[in-house]
């Protein structure tokens, strides 16, 4: 006889915000949950290796999260005012 | 509780009857929002659990931003083992410029007759204000995989 043990189903981490998208901050966290899982029966120095390691991982996605937007605004801008707007080019560049 | 996690347990039926194709060319999956509390459409609640069998408009969010009726479709990853463990994945899933107040989700085959697969408790409501909602799925491993089979 065959036995299927368990089936199931994991749980969801949700990320709102309010009044506009998410933030850098909460983007890298997303990233990091994604890219960092820690069990809860790892060995303690374990553990700590692997928060460590997180947090320096999630302070590298947050510096480079701020420059890929402020790169992609960058090209915006350019796009902007070559094809002439420039007020428009200028609300972006005080985002 | 009127949301509760769990898988549906008409999809574990359905399995062997071949119902559910989470093959990347396979069925369409479709996550959808709701509310309790009478938050829902039409001051609707949401009562969802194992014995939910089919996606239902009772206590559903209401349209906002880029969130429609029926929910949004996911992406799928195709299933893999881990181990003995049997998993399948989804891209996370974001609702734009949305209001939204939801406490849970249901995941559906939008292709077989809107046929549930599982409940999703977010255990407190999670607001978005003319914002982005987003639903993150877990690590696709043996432990954590948001559909696995061991």
């Amino acid at each position: 006889m065959f036995n299927v043990g368990v089936s199931q189903a994991g749980s969801v981490n949700i990320m709102t915000s309010d009044k506009g998208g998410l933030t850098n901050e909460q983007i890298a966290d997303l990233a990091v949950d994604k890219i960092v899982s820690i069990s809860d029966e790892a060995p303690a120095h374990i553990r700590q290796q692997a928060n460590q390691f997180r947090e320096h991982l999630k302070k590298v996605m947050y510096y480079y999260l701020l420059l890929a937007r402020s790169e992609e605004r960058g090209s915006i801008i350019q796009v902007l005012e070559s094809s002439g707007h420039k007020e428009m080019a200028e609300y972006i560049r005080r985002l | 509780m009127a949301i509760a996690q769990a898988m549906c347990t008409t999809f574990k039926k359905e399995l062997m009857l071949g119902t559910h194709n989470f093959a990347t060319n396979g069925n369409t999956f479709r996550l959808a929002l709701y509310a309790e509390g009478s938050g829902g459409k039409s001051s609707t609640t949401a009562t969802l659990g194992a014995a939910t069998t089919a996606y239902t408009t009772t206590g559903e969010v209401a349209n906002s931003g880029s969130y429609t009726a029926g929910g949004g479709e996911l992406t799928k990853v195709a299933p893999t083992n881990a181990g003995t463990t049997g998993i399948t994945d989804f891209a996370d899933i974001s609702f734009t410029t949305a209001t939204i107040t939801a406490m849970g989700a249901l995941i559906y085959n939008d292709t077989n007759s809107n046929a549930g697969v599982c409940v999703l408790d977010f255990t407190s409501n999670k607001t978005s204000t003319s914002g982005t909602f987003t639903v993150q799925f877990p690590t696709a491993d043996a432990s954590n995989a948001i559909i696995r089979i061991a």
